[in-house]
């Protein structure tokens, strides 16, 4: 019921459900703009033409691929790093 | 003097909120800048293969620990200065989960 052991009531619980939400939703959207500027100026810097060449579509595909694996990896130690401090004391 | 508390006042609901927010807030950030920047040390911008790889991961891996690492030498030495220069604004800490 309560994940985060302030002693939150249900209405308390549920308002704070909907803000991380929210916050989740907006994370989201950052994490896909930040992809699509970074894959961007990474695989495209050929204009001329207007449509992207196999090079780049490749290019783009492996760079999302990579990025994700990335992230994912660095989420678990930082998931990690999280759990051990957690099991210190507080200073 | 509540008739539950003992002496500490309680904190509001939208206190709590905002302190669980506040702290899933670091939280992401914190995720964030660690993604920026051992990515940026660790992968090459070519993208010529799809995966992650050994070279790679094993970086990552060592990018993390040091950058934890430098979060909490950077926090204690602003601590430390904080406190050298008469520790009024004691507490607070930079520590993530501690």
């Amino acid at each position: 019921m309560d994940p985060t052991g302030l002693g939150l009531n249900a209405t308390e619980s549920r308002e704070l459900e909907q803000r991380l939400q929210k916050r989740q939703m907006k994370e989201f959207m950052g994490l896909f703009s930040n992809l699509v500027d970074h894959c961007f100026m990474s695989c495209v810097d050929d204009f001329t033409s207007k449509s992207l060449s196999t090079r780049e579509t490749g290019c783009i595909t492996r760079c999302v691929q990579k990025q994700m694996a990335l992230s994912q990896r660095l989420s678990e130690r930082f998931a990690e790093h999280n759990a051990a401090m957690g099991a210190q004391p507080p200073k | 003097m509540s008739f539950l508390g003992f002496g500490r006042p309680q904190p509001s609901s939208a206190e709590k909120i905002a302190a669980v927010e506040a702290e899933m807030k670091l939280m992401s950030d914190m995720l964030n800048r660690l993604n920026r920047a051992c990515a940026k040390k660790c992968t090459p911008n070519d993208y010529r293969e799809g995966d992650l790889n050994k070279g790679e991961s094993v970086c990552l891996d060592r990018c993390a620990a040091k950058f934890f690492d430098v979060h909490l030498k950077v926090s204690e030495q602003m601590q430390n200065e904080a406190q050298a220069r008469g520790g009024a604004a004691g507490g607070g800490g930079f520590g993530l989960g501690a």
